[in-house]
């Protein structure tokens, strides 16, 4: 019996001891970034491995925040503007979608269901974008953040969608019975009824998406090349890094990188739940 | 029940749209989204992948299978496959069994485990671009890695690492498993979770040590996740572009361009140059994705053993 404790205690210091590693690789790199915004330009450049800057400033935010060429301040409001908008139409599509795809009967269901579900895997890459320009500059949105949240709505978040469809698949038919009786429309069942009750899942998805948007690269880096006005935090970070000044300019760089770190970081610790209950949901269904 | 509703409803609105037809309204930005947006621009890179095109009406020709032809010869496409298999293969190798190690050991339900795995899985939720300004910066050649190495020992001279392929790509690598191995982590968990515990009493009473567990239980009552987990952790990494895009640009001279950013530096406008054959674009893309299909229909095939395994 002894020798099983001892071998626990053993067991539990190296299970530790990996814990700390891992946690310090992972948090040194971010800790490093947010420690560095505060260093003057030359201290980040002479004196790297001076984790702790000898005087705090806050010269890089205000340099950032109020530059022509890097306006940090009119990027964090487009990242802003951009993500809510985002949210809300992920939200909209993605519960009414997952409704339809649980409670409605209609002739084609199945048949778009297998489709929709297709589409994860349907898609050419990033070539297809010359298309989707062609489609969105019909309508004149090809040139702002506009088009992107425009192709939002058309589009169908197909895990998000699976994640609704299960949970209203476990609602009680009743319900909708009962509000049918009462006169409700299959629309007004899902405002009235359904909708209130997605609550919980409506918070998952929310979290998800907000990282998804203020994360994203690519796409609104596309659709801002002729509107560097609405470059958001993500475009206008690498366009520095990218130019020549970058360089030269890790100290504007560390504070746009810390004020687009920091939003994600604090969600991320008051939800951390939601993020990782969307994962698993995602992982058992999608 | 169905047909008194029905009665009901007719009786008390004769003009409300029948629910199939508000199904039809509800979705219908969708279907047309799907033809807009995923079919329409399918049929287009089809069919444009037989045409010099490059962006301007008046010069652009039919071509036949010559964009295709090209493509089997163009050295830089295919250089950029085995950089994504590299990648890939380095990838894999590290990030599955410390995803493995990890959740097993957070699996064992010790003190401060749901911290531990919050903080593992922090990486996951910063955008890779951001990834890639950190990467290019720690591992810069002034940077703080080097004086960390240099301090402990290990090196004598700075190295330089971006300006060769090999350390570029360890770098790169190493980036990109810190940013994904908390997800695949989070999936062994689940997996974990799912193995009865009473397996490992029994394997308890009969004498058999951790280790001898680990392998003997654990490895073979997951095979099947693992199988898929592995499945989603390998199409992921083959289809990584943006990051090696922000972090090296597939610099030095291209060597570390996966397809995925090859794709998109030489052919995606604001990153190719201006008069670039959009035809032969559509080519490739036409073959990665065959390519694409090709490995997952292969993997699928030889890991099907592992689907029942108990």
């Amino acid at each position: 019996m002894h020798s099983v404790k001892k071998t626990n205690f053993i067991t539990g210091i190296f299970t530790y001891l990996v814990f700390i590693c891992v946690t310090v690789v992972v948090v040194f790199p971010l800790l490093y970034v947010i420690l560095s915004s505060f260093k003057s330009n030359m201290e980040i450049m002479a004196y790297p491995d001076r984790y702790f800057p000898k005087e705090f400033t806050f010269d890089n935010y205000i340099q950032a925040w109020n530059s022509d060429s890097f306006n940090v301040g009119r990027m964090f409001f487009n990242s802003l503007w951009f993500t809510c908008c985002m949210v809300f139409v992920t939200l909209l599509t993605s519960s009414i979608s997952g409704y339809v795809f649980a409670r409605g009967e209609f002739k084609l269901k199945k048949v778009f269901f297998a489709i929709f579900s297709a589409l994860m895997f349907m898609s050419l890459g990033s070539i297809t974008i010359y298309p989707k320009f062609e489609v969105l500059s019909m309508l004149g949105l090809n040139k702002s953040l506009w088009g992107l949240i425009v192709m939002q709505c058309f589009g169908i978040p197909v895990v998000n969608m699976y994640m609704v469809r299960s949970f209203v698949n476990t609602l009680p038919k009743e319900l909708d019975e009962a509000a049918r009786i009462d006169g409700c429309s299959f629309t007004g069942i899902f405002f009235r009824i359904i909708l209130p009750l997605l609550k919980p899942t409506l918070a998952t998805l929310a979290i998800l998406s907000f990282q998804q948007s203020w994360n994203s690269y690519l796409m609104p880096t596309l659709f801002t090349m002729s509107r560097p006005d609405q470059q958001t935090l993500i475009v206008g970070i690498i366009a520095l890094k990218n130019s020549g000044e970058g360089a030269a300019a890790w100290n504007l760089m560390f504070a746009a990188t810390s004020i687009a770190l920091v939003p994600v970081l604090v969600v991320y610790a008051i939800f951390s739940r939601y993020f990782t209950a969307g994962i698993t949901a995602g992982a058992v269904k999608g | 029940m169905s047909t008194i509703t029905k009665t009901i409803n007719k009786n008390k609105s004769p003009k409300r749209l029948s629910d199939s037809t508000q199904c039809y309204l509800l979705i219908s930005l969708q279907i047309i989204g799907f033809l807009v947006f995923t079919i329409y621009p399918i049929i287009w890179a089809v069919s444009k992948s037989w045409f010099y095109y490059n962006g301007v009406d008046a010069e652009t020709s039919f071509v036949g299978w010559e964009n295709f032809a090209i493509a089997f010869s163009d050295a830089k496409y295919w250089s950029s496959w085995i950089v994504t298999f590299k990648f890939t293969f380095y990838k894999i190798i590290i990030e599955i069994p410390l995803a493995l190690v990890l959740a097993t050991l957070l699996s064992k339900g010790r003190k401060g485990s749901n911290a531990f795995r919050s903080i593992f899985y922090l990486p996951n939720i910063i955008s890779v671009a951001i990834v890639g300004v950190m990467v290019s910066n720690l591992f810069d050649y002034f940077g703080v890695m080097n004086k960390i190495l240099s301090a402990l020992g290990l090196v004598k001279n700075p190295i330089d690492w971006f300006a060769n392929s090999s350390t570029s790509l360890g770098v790169l690598v190493a980036g990109s498993t810190w940013s994904s191995f908390g997800i695949n982590m989070l999936y062994f968990c689940a997996a974990l979770n799912n193995v009865p515990k009473d397996m490992y009493e029994a394997a308890d009473i009969d004498g058999a040590g951790k280790i001898r567990q680990f392998f003997n239980i654990t490895i073979p009552m997951i095979a099947p996740v693992a199988s898929t987990i592995l499945l989603l952790a390998i199409n992921g990494t083959l289809h990584v572009g943006e990051y090696i895009l922000v972090t090296t640009g597939g610099g030095p001279a291209g060597t570390t361009n996966t397809v995925g950013s090859y794709l998109i530096d030489a052919f995606v406008p604001g990153f190719a140059d201006t008069a670039v054959n959009i035809g032969y674009g559509c080519a490739l893309a036409l073959i990665t994705t065959v390519i694409y299909s090709v490995i997952a229909v292969i993997y699928s095939k030889s890991t099907k053993k592992l689907q029942n395994i108990y």
